[in-house]
């Protein structure tokens, strides 16, 4: 069996030093914020994954692209007040640090917050036109994901809010980030899925990751379907303290098998590691890595 | 010229009041001592004699804002506040070091000044035991400095003050408020050249509309980080000094203006935009000067 590549979905805790970044502006120094992306990325390196990412450590996985397109402002929600527009790199600088720290048999995958997760995230005081933002949001990610392709070998959109209805143009959104993109893609919903799984396997994209450990039933849902595309196998619960064994993951990721055979191609957490502990969230990569190794070899 | 559809605060810190539509209170000005090196008390008494007379004779309203670098300092510079600083006048205490903060606020307290004293300064590196320390010894005043690591234009500094970017649990504003400090200043937090340093001013008026406390900046710390300026040193001076005047023009009500021996250069040019934009102001929207404005005295 071909050695399947681990992975994680998008963002890794991080311990900001925020009393040091204070201590900066009083002394008008300016800190970076490599040391939290270096953290998390060596986390993910010494935890022995394929494919790496930034880690998300600036922000939440919806600010993070809200704070730097145009027409976009943060409040306690991100408000739009005017025309969505790229107005430059979002993740691409973080990316290229990566890329210069992480080793030459190490991958690394870009991530982008899908348009429609970021519509359903802010607050409109502008367009009154659902369908418009999120075309607007799509438009403007496509030209980080054109950037991103130049750096990356993977890029993942995240999009969380497909879990609770996709529209009828959600296809065609995927499709503009997607379409030319020289390196494969991978689309991420979590949550329980079992009423869109018909309209995710239509999705112009190679992989599809899913909250496949915290949401067992969706293993259902797929089983009647012929699967074509590739899958990442949610293995690791995003949203539960304990670390789960190496056999729990072994017996997981043989339900998988069954279901999919060949098409799993990543294993994965369920969804960001954002909210876990930093020790909880590498003893799950840990194992992860472990469960993988010993049925892939 | 701005006046903001926000209710705007006006805080009455003792005796100075500070705050509201730009052109009814002057801008307060605040004057630093003991930046470095061992606090000369001698000088310090005659550059806040000069500092109130400028006051007087300008009236534009003066707080120094006494540094404290060093445990060791703490006493003496608060028993030359008890003994030598008027009585009942606002004073500035701004401290970086999280245990000296803890420290000074005892012994504020101890000395009963906590009921002048502005805390400079609430940001987002404060601590659990600094929250407590405020919560026993709460003074009059809190300067919140709108500093975010993440993003330093004027969106970025709201969110911060709204809740807490991700980096703390609430919003400054709501921490502050949850301390038990009612009069808020809030500090644009101006950063190097190069780092968005435009954004302190530009932010004031934002602040200012969205939440509608008194804000100023110390923008001052721009121009003595620019060092393309040592080229034209006659000029460093007038460069600082004049720096203060963005902030009454973009709707500020305060400015750190930096070491006090400024003073000189700094009231008159501060005092002269006061005018400007009062008559302005009242021409234009109507607002009239406080009896004790610039304008009123001198004019």
């Amino acid at each position: 069996m071909e050695k399947i590549k681990t992975t994680v979905v998008g963002s890794y805790p991080v311990d900001i030093e925020i009393l040091n970044h204070v201590k900066g502006y009083f002394n008008q120094k300016v800190v970076t914020w490599d040391k939290y992306i270096e953290s998390a990325v060596k986390d993910m390196i010494d935890s022995g994954l394929d494919i790496v990412s930034d880690g998300q450590t600036r922000d939440p996985f919806v600010n993070i692209f809200t704070r730097k397109l145009k027409g976009c402002r943060l409040r306690d929600r991100t408000e739009i007040i005017g025309k969505i527009e790229y107005s430059g790199p979002i993740t691409i600088d973080d990316q290229k640090y990566v890329k210069k720290i992480i080793p030459k048999n190490k991958k690394l995958i870009g991530l982008l917050t899908g348009p429609y997760t970021l519509t359903n995230s802010c607050v409109d005081l502008f367009y009154k036109d659902e369908k418009e933002i999120a075309f607007d949001f799509a438009t403007a990610l496509k030209q980080e994901a054109k950037l991103l392709e130049k750096y990356v070998d993977i890029i993942s959109i995240d999009e969380p809010f497909f879990s609770m209805g996709i529209p009828e143009y959600g296809k065609e959104l995927i499709s503009i980030i997607t379409k030319d993109i020289s390196c494969p893609t991978r689309l991420h919903v979590c949550g329980d899925i079992s009423n869109v799984v018909a309209d995710i396997l239509e999705m112009p994209v190679e992989i599809l990751s899913h909250e496949f450990k915290a949401s067992p039933k969706i293993f259902d849902s797929f089983e009647q379907y012929n699967i074509k595309k590739n899958i990442c196998l949610g293995s690791v619960r995003s949203d539960k303290l304990f670390v789960e064994p190496v056999e729990d993951i072994i017996d997981h990721i043989r339900k998988g098998i069954e279901i999919f055979g060949d098409k799993i191609t990543q294993l994965a957490p369920d969804c960001g590691q954002r909210m876990l502990p930093r020790a909880v969230a590498f003893e799950k990569l840990k194992n992860l890595v472990k469960a993988g190794e010993i049925i892939y070899g | 010229m701005f006046s903001f559809t926000k209710e705007q605060k006006v805080f009455d810190i003792s005796g100075i009041k500070i705050g509201g539509q730009p052109g009814v209170f002057p801008t307060v000005l605040i004057g630093g001592l003991f930046f470095k090196g061992e606090p000369d008390f001698n000088s310090a008494e005659e550059q806040i004699k000069n500092m109130l007379n400028l006051s007087k004779k300008l009236a534009n309203p003066s707080i120094t804002d006494f540094f404290i670098r060093k445990e060791e300092f703490i006493e003496n510079i608060l028993d030359f506040i008890v003994k030598k600083y008027p009585k009942n006048h606002p004073i500035s205490i701004d401290i970086i070091e999280p245990d000296l903060k803890i420290k000074t606020l005892e012994i504020l307290d101890e000395k009963k000044l906590l009921s002048r004293t502005i805390y400079n300064s609430i940001h987002v590196g404060i601590t659990p035991e600094e929250q407590d320390a405020l919560k026993n010894h709460t003074p009059n005043a809190a300067i919140i400095v709108a500093f975010n690591p993440k993003d330093k234009s004027p969106d970025g500094k709201i969110e911060i003050l709204q809740n807490g970017a991700n980096l703390i649990d609430t919003g400054l504003l709501e921490l502050t408020n949850k301390i038990g400090i009612r009069n808020v200043l809030i500090d644009t937090a101006a950063m190097a050249p190069g780092d968005y340093s435009g954004a302190a001013i530009a932010s004031i008026p934002v602040i200012k509309e969205e939440f509608g406390f008194p804000t100023g900046c110390a923008i001052h710390n721009v121009v003595e980080k620019s060092k393309w300026l040592d080229d034209f040193k006659s000029a460093r001076k007038p460069v600082d000094a004049s720096s203060n005047a963005n902030i009454p023009l973009f709707g500020g009500d305060f400015a750190i203006f930096g070491p006090i021996h400024n003073s000189d250069i700094v009231f008159p040019i501060i005092t002269w935009q006061d005018i400007l934009i009062s008559e302005y102001v009242e021409n234009y929207f109507g607002v009239l000067p406080d009896d004790f404005h610039p304008r009123r005295k001198l004019i």
